[in-house]
């Protein structure tokens, strides 16, 4: 034909036209330059030019037109461009000649149909034969030389929806069914089909023969699908399918492109879409211009794939350009990524991107227009590659050792074994830095030691150093203390974070720079516990101080003074959020983590230890908790919590500790630690906590003997009066853990039952029920 | 550190998402190819298909499993402009003997009119509350009033956001002090419309989601959006799929109490942005302490993230699909550091102080034993 494959492309442009009325159908002139549009009411002839649609003839004449120009499917002569035949809703089938010199071109009038008529097709290459399929379940052949049908084939099934001559065949044509069946006919043979099969389930709305390959079948019905059928074979066989989101109400194959068809949907879906047959689930390409559904498609010329008419019950009729379709491929997300419980990654991948390969470009950012130089050569972007991605699961190494840190083992095994209640508070706090430690986490067990020793009994045995400065000033310090106190919960109050800050710095800087603020209070603190203690003093010399009358800074220094002397300075806790200078230039590297910091501050505070209230700790603590918590480890904040019970209570407010409690308890049920996450609801004070254990308690049971619901509270079965849970091994009352069995509800004291059922697999009771307890 | 066990996924088409249920032990998948799959760990640690159904009649985009407590129900949502929530049945049938299991369909979800692109149930503590959101730029909200049915579902809440929705993120805090909250992320191409990123918050006076924050540095499409798991924390840690993997904090600014009425203001701050995927990045995830964040883009690697104390991300890992570790992985994530964080340490430096930390410790421990003893 014309060399329009080349040139089509780069002349037009998406553009559209209002119409007056909805289209039902739409067809293209010979051509290429035309198109008509027929609906129920409208049927005019457009001319389609560079810039848009032009209105060239409006076939609708005469004051009162009849109900023969509701059309419901129009078709233009493929090879005589003055003819064209539509289908009536009134069951009449019209032809055309537009080269009638009156303005009314109506030609032919047939009225053999009884119903709708709801296609007309002109035969590919016969100028005079036209075949109509309607509604009342017949077919009809028009010689449009003769006055009347030639020939009558009577599907036998349900209503016509569609009739296609083929391509290829010049005696065949296919006719689709309501009922969902198609069948081939030979128009020389009216009286039987050739063939027929059931294509889908419920109506076919439509069918249209591959182009180019003879024997292909496309089929769409209300069941979403398309098929493709290969009709060469004796049985039709299914080659191809495609579920669409909607029915089908129209397909067309792409010219050129042997596995492209264009579907629209009778309801719900606007769009217009282009499928690669291979690649059934994700349309190749898009068109969104509608605002209602497109009843009509058709590629504008048989040999130029870019170009698609529609028309739409929105009334509008539109030329899409392929340039501008959009590619769901392109937005469909290629990988799925999930953490596990465990540390473990899922992944899922396009497998061209699992390779390594080039396979997507770099992203081509806004539009995905693409140059029109680009489609005269090989398109990348419409060839086809198959597609499939691999799943793998990303596991830790079960011996990953400090590596396999991200594994969830150590959160498990903490849970476990950490002692929460139960025993003295230091012992709780040794156990647990023990358990800690085993499970290479130094930091947390040595928080748990610092915890200990900040908190523990001065008269503690467990701490001799500490029993040791307790003897010396029980009585005097008591006033000092009281005094340290308040000060230092001012000065807390004003700015604890300062307080933490100025201890940071304290522990960077020499001694001889010291802060003001600590230098001084610790002075005015101390004052006036002056102490002729030789215990004490000779600690202190033992820490080499150089300012024996500062007891405070004195015992403290010599501390920072290691740890500044330390290649590795030591980093201010990490409070970014209200403190962001702090963590800045003073220092050298980073190389502890914030709880060694918070451990260094511990340290230094520790030395206070015997002639501080427990309170004077608190905010350090609590800065300390609130930081695991914000670093993910809510575990250590509420195993804390629970451990230092009063001591801490106080000072962290009661949302956040429901808020951590909360976060644990689900972490543990995540982890299936029923036992554990039970224990914490039970130690928690928050009353939010506490009372998830009330929730959903009660047990509705029947009486085991009479088999009726229990009502009253007590043991005794109102309806038998007999006592209901009696143990079926032991025939005592079961008072506490009661387990039976759910098919015959007999059952009795949980030891007894699993002795019984090493036995026996019967019920105790003699019913002859086969018990499973699991 | 990492073995990769493949599995034979089988799905005919390009597998769009993967979901661990709560506890870690039953996968999901879902694929273009209409279907879900469930995959049951084994105690040898093998992951077996114990359900394949047809799930939808377009690209099912995203699968999410609900809290156990509501019942083994998964929701998922796709092209076909429907989100469904299923539940699986177990009874005394063969199949369970074959290893199967069936799942039927509980509801499906028709409100939207165009593609669903992303599904999220809520936080446990919120009830039975699921999220969709769609292309046309609408986030709605669904309710089962009562949790033992879950055939009926109620359309709580739309939230027109505007502008195309590719995903959305529910904040996981249980915290009293933080209202339902969710994130939106928009995958529209346009570059010019800024604030890819929306918040909504909601209001228990007006009893509306209303807007509180926009993140309008965020310019290119969002791929995924994920919030960080709330352990106790006062802020929120956002992270961001778009060219490149943002992670963002949101901190609560204190409300004056008398003028509650507003949504929450934030102070945010973002926290690190890696383009070193060199490409779209499709899917973020964090792991459930919320110390590692997994990244995967075009590359066809995943990404590791982990933050050190002072909230310097950094890569700690690189993962080919085979689970091989990228050669060069450690140079070219060290290379990478916070913007804004002129001051902070060398990564370098960090490593090594990491590897000394513990040694330190154990000085640290040691003295003060010293000091106990005496």
């Amino acid at each position: 034909m014309e060399k329009m494959t080349c040139v089509s492309p780069l002349s037009g442009k998406t553009m559209f036209c209002h119409l007056d009325a909805p289209a039902n159908a739409i067809s293209v002139c010979r051509d290429a330059t035309q198109v008509v549009v027929a609906g129920r009411n409208i049927f005019k002839i457009y001319a389609m030019e560079e810039t848009g649609f032009v209105e060239r003839l409006n076939l609708r004449v005469g004051r009162k037109p009849s109900l023969n120009f509701s059309c419901a499917d129009v078709m233009w002569h493929q090879s005589d461009e003055n003819l064209l035949a539509t289908a009536a809703t009134n069951g009449a089938v019209v032809t055309w000649n537009l080269s009638r010199p009156c303005r009314n071109k109506q030609e032919l009038l047939f009225t053999e149909h009884k119903r709708t008529v709801n296609k007309v097709c002109f035969h590919p290459s016969e100028a005079h034969m036209l075949l109509s399929g309607s509604q009342d379940g017949f077919m009809k052949c028009f010689d449009l030389r003769k006055k009347e049908s030639v020939s009558t084939f009577s599907g036998q099934s349900e209503s016509v929806r569609d009739v296609q001559f083929s391509m290829k065949d010049y005696f065949t044509f296919a006719a689709s069914f309501e009922n969902g069946n198609v069948q081939l006919w030979d128009i020389r043979r009216p009286d039987r089909y050739e063939r027929m099969f059931t294509a889908h389930t419920g109506p076919v709305f439509c069918c249209d023969w591959h182009p180019d390959d003879r024997g292909w079948l496309a089929t769409g019905g209300r069941d979403k699908m398309v098929k493709v059928w290969d009709m060469t074979t004796n049985r039709a066989k299914e080659i191809h399918c495609v579920q669409t989101i909607a029915s089908v109400a129209r397909v067309k194959w792409r010219p050129e492109r042997r596995w492209h068809l264009a579907t629209c949907s009778m309801m719900v879906d606007h769009n217009i879409y282009v499928w690669d047959v291979r690649r059934p689930f994700i349309p190749f390409a898009t068109f969104e211009e509608h605002k209602d559904v497109a009843t009509g498609v058709a590629w504008r010329h048989p040999h130029d794939p870019y170009v698609l008419l529609s028309g739409s019950k929105d009334s509008t009729l539109y030329q899409h350009m392929f340039r501008d379709a959009s590619r769901p491929v392109d937005r469909a997300n290629p990988e799925g990524l999930c953490f596990g419980l465990f540390g473990d990654l899922a992944f899922a991948a396009k497998e061209s991107l699992m390779a390594g390969d080039a396979g997507r470009k770099p992203y081509p950012g806004g539009d995905r227009r693409y140059p029109i130089f680009f489609f005269k050569k090989p398109d990348v972007t419409e060839q086809f590659a198959q597609v499939s991605s691999a799943l793998s699961v990303f596991e830790f190494e079960a011996n990953g050792g400090d590596e396999g840190r991200g594994r969830m083992d150590w959160f498990v095994e903490t849970a476990r074994r950490y002692l929460l209640t139960g025993k003295p508070f230091a012992e709780l706090c040794d156990h647990n830095a023990k358990v800690a430690k085993e499970l290479n986490r130094p930091q947390v067990s040595t928080t748990w030691t610092m915890l200990r020793i900040m908190y523990s009994d001065p008269g503690n045995p467990a701490t001799p150093a500490n029993h040791n400065i307790s003897k010396l000033g029980n009585i005097p310090l008591m006033i000092s203390l009281k005094e340290m106190s308040s000060a230092l919960n001012e000065r807390n109050k004003e700015n604890r974070v300062d307080n933490l800050h100025n201890l940071e710095t304290n522990l960077n800087i020499d001694e001889n720079e010291e802060t003001e603020g600590s230098e001084g209070q610790a002075e005015y603190l101390f004052g006036d516990a002056e102490l002729d203690d030789d215990d004490l003093y000779s600690m202190e010399h033992d820490n080499q101080t150089e300012e024996p009358e500062y007891i405070l800074p004195q015992e403290a220094f010599p501390l920072r003074h290691e740890i500044v002397d330390h290649p590795s300075a030591p980093e201010p806790p990490a409070e970014k959020p209200e403190s962001p200078q702090v963590s800045g230039g003073e220092t050298e590297g980073s190389c502890l983590t914030p709880m060694e910091s918070f451990s260094l501050i511990s340290v230094s505070q520790l030395l206070f230890q015997p002639r501080l209230p427990p309170g004077f700790f608190s905010p350090v603590v609590r800065a300390a908790l609130t930081h695991y918590a914000e670093l993910g480890d809510v575990q250590m904040a509420v195993s804390a919590l629970i451990v230092l019970g009063e001591r801490i209570r106080k000072e962290v407010d009661e949302l956040t500790q429901e808020h951590w409690y909360m976060s644990y308890i689900e972490l543990l049920q995540r982890f299936e630690l029923w036992n554990v996450s039970n224990e914490v609801i039970k130690l928690s004070t928050c009353s939010a906590i506490t009372c998830l254990n009330q929730a959903s308690t009660t047990l509705h049971i029947n009486c085991s003997n009479c088999k009726r619901p229990m009502n009253n509270k007590g043991w005794i079965c109102d309806r038998c009066h007999q006592c209901a849970s009696v143990c079926a091994v032991c025939h005592h009352v079961v008072k506490g853990l009661f387990v039976w069995c759910q098919g015959c509800s007999h059952g009795g004291h949980l030891e007894h039952m699993r002795e019984w059922l090493k036995h026996s697999n019967h019920c105790p009771a003699g019913c002859g029920h086969l018990c499973e307890y699991t | 550190m990492f073995v990769a066990r493949s599995i034979a996924a089988d799905h005919k088409d390009l597998i769009h998402d993967v979901s661990y249920d709560f506890h870690g032990r039953r996968m999901a998948t879902c694929s273009s190819d209409q279907s879900v799959k469930v995959w049951d760990k084994s105690d040898s640690g093998e992951w077996h298909c114990t359900a394949s159904w047809k799930t939808h009649s377009g690209s099912v985009w995203r699968v999410t499993w609900a809290h156990p407590e509501f019942g083994q129900v998964l929701a998922s949502c796709s092209f076909d402009r429907t989100a469904a929530v299923w539940e699986e049945i177990v009874g005394e049938s063969n199949d369970k003997q074959r290893g199967l299991s069936h799942w039927i369909k509980r509801t499906t979800l028709v409100d939207s009119r165009t593609s669903v692109t992303d599904v999220k149930f809520a936080p446990k503590h919120m009830g039975l509350v699921l999220a969709t959101c769609s292309a046309d730029g609408v986030v709605r909200i669904y309710e089962a009033p009562d949790v033992m049915n879950l055939s009926q579902w109620s359309l709580q809440h739309e939230i027109s956001c505007k502008l195309s929705c590719s995903c959305i993120s529910w904040n996981p805090s249980s915290s009293r002090a933080h209202p339902p909250m969710i994130s939106v992320g928009s995958d529209d191409n346009n570059v010019t419309y800024s604030g890819k990123v929306q918040i909504y918050e909601y209001n228990e006076n007006t009893r509306k989601y209303a807007k509180a924050e926009t993140l309008m540095t965020v310019t290119d499409p969002v791929h995924d959006i994920a919030f960080a798991p709330n352990l106790g924390r006062s802020f929120h840690v956002l992270a961001i799929a778009t060219k490149d993997v943002r992670i963002f904090k949101l901190v609560p600014l204190r409300r004056d109490s008398t003028t509650s009425s507003g949504p929450t203001k934030f102070e945010v701050q973002l926290l690190a942005q890696f383009d070193s995927h060199n490409s779209q990045v499709w899917r973020v995830s964090w792991n459930i302490t919320s110390t590692l964040l997994a990244s995967s883009g075009d590359d066809g690697c995943v990404r590791l993230w982990k933050a050190n104390y002072m909230d310097n991300w950094k890569c700690t890992g690189i993962l080919r699909g085979d689970g091989s570790p990228v050669n060069g992985s450690s140079v070219q994530g060290l290379a990478l550091n916070t913007p804004g964080s002129s001051g902070a340490p060398t990564p370098q430096n960090s490593v090594a102080g990491a590897a000394s930390a513990g040694r330190y410790e154990a000085q640290l421990i040691l003295r003060m034993a010293d000091f106990i003893e005496r």
